[in-house]
């Protein structure tokens, strides 16, 4: 199709659809203040039943766990993926020099960049870690905390340069803090069953209120999290920065 | 005693699995993620069914964290595993058990990689089979895709990335469809367990933000189970992923779609009253073009792969149109057709990895009489291309009765004809292939000898045998169609019709076996008369090979215009198909 | 006002599919893909707003206090993974697709092809 005959079939469509999504619209209920019995029943349920004060990460970790099993399985397949894509026949250098685009020198990586790297890694680590580790009780979690910590690992590559980094940064670390982030998730499901309950059933103490220890299984299950992210995301960064490395002899891309 | 335990158990199983195998891939040695995959993936089926027996009494329900409803409003997520549900995880793992065994030994390059994927792949759709969940329904479903995008992807050739692209991005966007779809539902009904769904539009009807939910949900899904327009994505995809892949891509990932929207309209949507008559109708003619323009455009293939991913999507029509008809029949067509199909699809897919380990091709033309030494892959092919012309034996040509059955009438008596159409188009064409590579037919003049398929080849060094006969136990299988029959399918699909017209009282069956279709024995002449035509047309007076020609080449250069490969007017299609949706469910 | 964030949903869903169909690079086209993406960020967090309510952490509020649902934001949060996940993989294609052709143009991608 030409891009002239494309543009028709997709005002057409739009001309159908306009209307019809213009009507629904204003059939839509009242922003802001339409009945939500599903999320009135967790607000009023979970903070006597688990003890914990995140409400969004009682949903995630315990009334709807499994939502977030798949989730995490989502992520292993596309970082596998990824991984795949981009590794190909390619092995692992991990002395070899980052590639270089003809005419494009590597600058010069300046005294700053060295500190602030050196400094706001360890620094955004730490972060990451407190917003994982209190996710029970204020805004964050695992998957944000682990997000966090991967972009503070990625801080190091600026310091360090691509060698350095590669030299810190194992992928077999990596893919297994992943694979074994998913199965602790897993396992602490599976961990109900010889008891006769359910998988993720919630069987540890809930503790107090509050307290960053507070949740009982959903701790666990927001650690796995924070390990799969954190490791999902880190070989990704890995597996898309080997791409700037020259091939040595013998290896396909 | 373990019964109320296994539900979760074959989904998290193979997932924890993977999930270990990835963490120690790189210390295992070689053999062993093979037999682990295949150990997993027997024991999933198994879980399955050990579940399928009690489940014909009373469907399982399982509430993960223990979370049970709580006055009545459920709370947590469920997995009800009722009998169909039960059977398609059997049915699942049988495929991916053949598909492993295909491809033994096959990937060993990047630390167990390959099995990691298939595991978490099988996990994602037996989850999506189990789960009565609307949002859960979607986790599973886009763990399936993202498998699929990076399986499909995996050989790392030009034409398998451009088709794994194509392939994400449609898919994408019938994700954030489907996606946009729950939250219509969610903001007019408040929940997302399927009952609770049912009894909330039940009381809000005739809502329009839940039927604009249904129209999107049920529009993701036509995406996915690539039904015209939404089916351009397919062929780029099948035809280019490792064959072990496009086993249960073709056989069985397509079929989910529409097995989810089967599920979701006799489930939640019909027993609500949101599926008026032109919805119907609009969802029965989309599947008549469906199974039209799968049959004519696999007819105008030459490499193999291809040609088979448009008679997937041919017979994908043919499960629309048994949905469409709303009828308990046209259920029980569904399913009988979705098993016999991916079972004869999946063996047809093993023999060109056959033919790509072995001979080094999969141009139909360019591989012309190449097959004559492995010729009982030959014989395999043509059973598989007879099975596909509908002879009323077998699994597809029960489930072809069943399916016709009730819509011998309706659209003017269109419906028969279609499906013999389709039928004889799709399997002229495999028997067509199967006669030109295995026997040599059909000598091709001048530069058509030179194919625009660019070189293809998978690794050689397995013995054929271990690549037959899991195709040939696949084609046996779906001969295989017991006495009780009838009474199975009764007990499938009774727990998805509507309270009202079960009639559990008399224990009488609601389901009638329905006579053979007489038009389904022109199926195989037909098929054979097509393949002929181009394997014989040397031979064939001159004067009616181009009359012939003339008939049919303006079309098909219109339909291969449009299936361009470039993934910009997917997307345009994609559009006009929703809007089509849009207009006929508002009318 | 009660309209608009529902019109925003319909004009970012539809400005990302024209957005895809009048696309010149793949690399534009997942982005576009990601803005229709967005939409269902903005339906679903604005199904669970609720006037007058404050987040669905009850840290120095009480529990009982309104809250806004905690639901849709759960939802949203995996939303967001499919998102990172589907952009990972579809950059990592692109990337190779641009190894071997030179191009992610869709016209010269289509002109090599013929």
């Amino acid at each position: 199709m030409s891009a002239t005959g494309r543009l028709g079939l997709f005002a057409f469509a739009c001309l159908l659809l306009i209307p019809i999504v213009w009507q629904l619209v204003l059939a839509m209920p009242p922003f802001g203040a339409h009945p939500l019995p599903y999320a009135d029943l967790i607000n009023a349920a979970a903070p006597a039943e688990r003890h914990v004060t995140n409400m969004v990460s009682a949903v995630n970790f315990d009334y709807r766990g499994i939502d977030t099993l798949g989730e995490e399985t989502m992520l292993v397949c596309a970082v596998t993926g990824a991984t795949v894509l981009l590794r190909g026949q390619r092995g692992e250098q991990l002395e070899a020099h980052p590639g270089q685009v003809e005419n494009r020198p590597i600058p010069h990586r300046s005294e700053a960049m060295l500190l602030v790297g050196r400094l706001a890694a360890p620094l955004t680590v730490l972060f990451g870690a407190y917003v994982a580790l209190h996710g029970m009780t204020t805004p964050g979690g695992g998957f944000q905390g682990g997000v966090i910590i991967a972009s503070g690992l990625l801080l190091l590559f600026l310091a360090e340069d691509y060698r350095g980094w590669r030299r810190l940064m194992r992928s077999w670390l990596f893919d297994g803090l992943e694979g074994l982030g998913v199965a602790l998730y897993a396992l602490g499901g599976l961990a109900a069953l010889p008891l006769g309950l359910p998988f993720l059933t919630n069987i540890l103490p809930y503790g107090q209120p509050r307290n960053v220890f507070s949740g009982g299984l959903m701790i666990i299950e927001n650690l796995a999290v924070a390990l799969a992210v954190c490791g999902g995301f880190v070989v990704l960064l890995i597996e898309f920065l080997e791409e700037t490395r020259v091939m040595s002899d013998g290896e396909q891309e | 005693m373990m019964l109320p335990l296994l539900p979760p158990l074959p989904v998290v199983m193979p997932l924890t699995i993977a999930a270990l195998l990835l963490a120690f891939s790189h210390v295992l040695p070689r053999p062993v993620p093979d037999a682990v995959a295949l150990f997993a993936t027997v024991m999933a089926g198994g879980v399955c069914l050990a579940m399928l027996g009690p489940a014909l009494h009373a469907p399982l329900v399982y509430w993960f964290g223990g979370w049970v409803p709580r006055h009545g409003f459920p709370i947590g997520i469920g997995f009800y595993v009722d009998p169909p549900s039960a059977a398609m995880g059997v049915f699942i793992a049988v495929l991916f058990t053949a598909a492993l065994v295909f491809s033994w030994g096959y990937y060993d390059e990047v630390h167990a990689h390959f099995h990691v994927l298939m595991l978490l792949f099988l996990a994602g759709m037996i989850g999506f089979c189990l789960t009565h969940d609307l949002f859960d329904m979607f986790v599973w479903f886009e763990v399936i895709s993202v498998a699929a995008y990076a399986l499909t992807g995996y050989q790392l050739r030009v034409s398998a990335l451009e088709g794994a692209i194509n392939f994400t991005i449609v898919n994408s966007i019938g994700s954030y469809l489907f996606l946009a779809g729950i939250g219509l539902v969610y903001i007019r009904i408040g929940a997302l367990d399927f009952s609770a769904l049912e009894q909330g539009m039940r009381q809000a009807t005739p809502d329009m933000v839940a039927r604009g939910g249904f129209v999107l949900v049920a529009t993701g899904l036509l995406i996915k189970a690539a039904q015209v327009p939404f089916h351009f994505w397919l062929s780029d995809a099948h035809a280019v992923a490792p064959s072990p892949v496009s086993v249960i891509f073709s056989g069985v990932m397509v079929a989910l779609g529409m097995f989810g929207l089967a599920k979701l309209c006799w489930t939640v949507f019909l027993p609500a009253g949101e599926l008026t008559q032109g919805v119907r109708h609009f969802l029965l003619g989309m599947g008549i073009v469906t199974v039209l323009l799968g049959g004519l455009m696999a007819l105008s293939q030459r490499h193999l792969k291809r040609l088979l991913a448009f008679s997937t999507i041919s017979h994908t029509g043919m499960l629309l149109i048994g949905l469409a008809s709303f009828r308990p029949q046209g259920l029980a067509g569904l399913f009988v057709y979705l098993v016999g199909h991916g079972l004869v699809k999946g063996a047809l897919f093993m023999i060109s990895g056959i033919l790509l380990a072995t001979r080094g091709g999969i141009d139909e033309l360019g591989l012309r009489g190449a097959g004559r030494p492995i010729w009982p892959a030959g014989l395999a092919m043509a059973a598989g291309g007879v099975l596909l012309a509908g002879l009323p034996f077998g699994l597809m040509g029960q489930g072809d009765d069943y399916i016709s059955a009730p819509l011998r009438h309706s659209l003017g008596g269109i419906v028969p004809f279609a499906i013999v159409f389709g039928a004889a188009c799709t399997a002229g064409a495999v028997l067509r292939a199967a006669g030109r590579i295995f026997l040599g037919l059909g000598p091709v003049a001048g530069e058509e000898e030179r194919g625009p398929t660019d070189e293809e080849a998978e690794k050689a060094d397995r013995p054929l045998w271990l690549m037959l006969w899991p195709a040939v136990i696949l084609l046996l299988l779906s001969l295989i169609v017991p006495n009780g029959a009838n009474a199975f399918l009764t007990g499938l699909v009774r727990d998805w019709l509507p309270p009202e017209s079960a009639n559990l009282t008399t224990g009488a069956p609601m389901l009638q076996k329905p006579p053979h279709d007489p038009a389904a024995w022109f199926g195989l002449p037909a098929a054979l008369a097509l393949a002929a035509f181009d394997l014989m047309r040397h031979r064939l007076p001159a004067w009616f090979v181009g009359m012939v020609d003339k008939m049919k080449n303006p079309l098909l250069r219109y339909l291969q215009a449009a299936h361009s490969g470039d993934v910009r007017d997917y997307v345009a299609w994609a559009a006009f198909g929703l809007a089509t949706f849009a207009v006929v469910w508002n009318i | 006002m009660n309209l608009l964030p529902w019109i925003v949903v319909a004009w970012l869903m539809l400005a990302g599919l024209y957005g895809m169909i009048t696309s010149g690079n793949i690399v534009h086209l997942i982005g576009c893909l990601s803005t229709v993406q967005s939409a269902t960020y903005v339906l679903l967090l604005a199904a669970g707003y609720r006037h007058g309510a404050g987040a669905p952490i009850f840290y120095t509020h009480p529990p009982g206090t309104p809250a806004v649902d905690p639901v849709v934001q759960a939802l949203v949060l995996t939303d967001i993974v499919i998102g990172g996940a589907v952009t990972a993989l579809l950059l990592a294609l692109a990337l190779q697709l641009h190894k071997r052709r030179g191009s992610l143009k869709p016209d010269e991608l289509r002109a090599l092809h013929r």
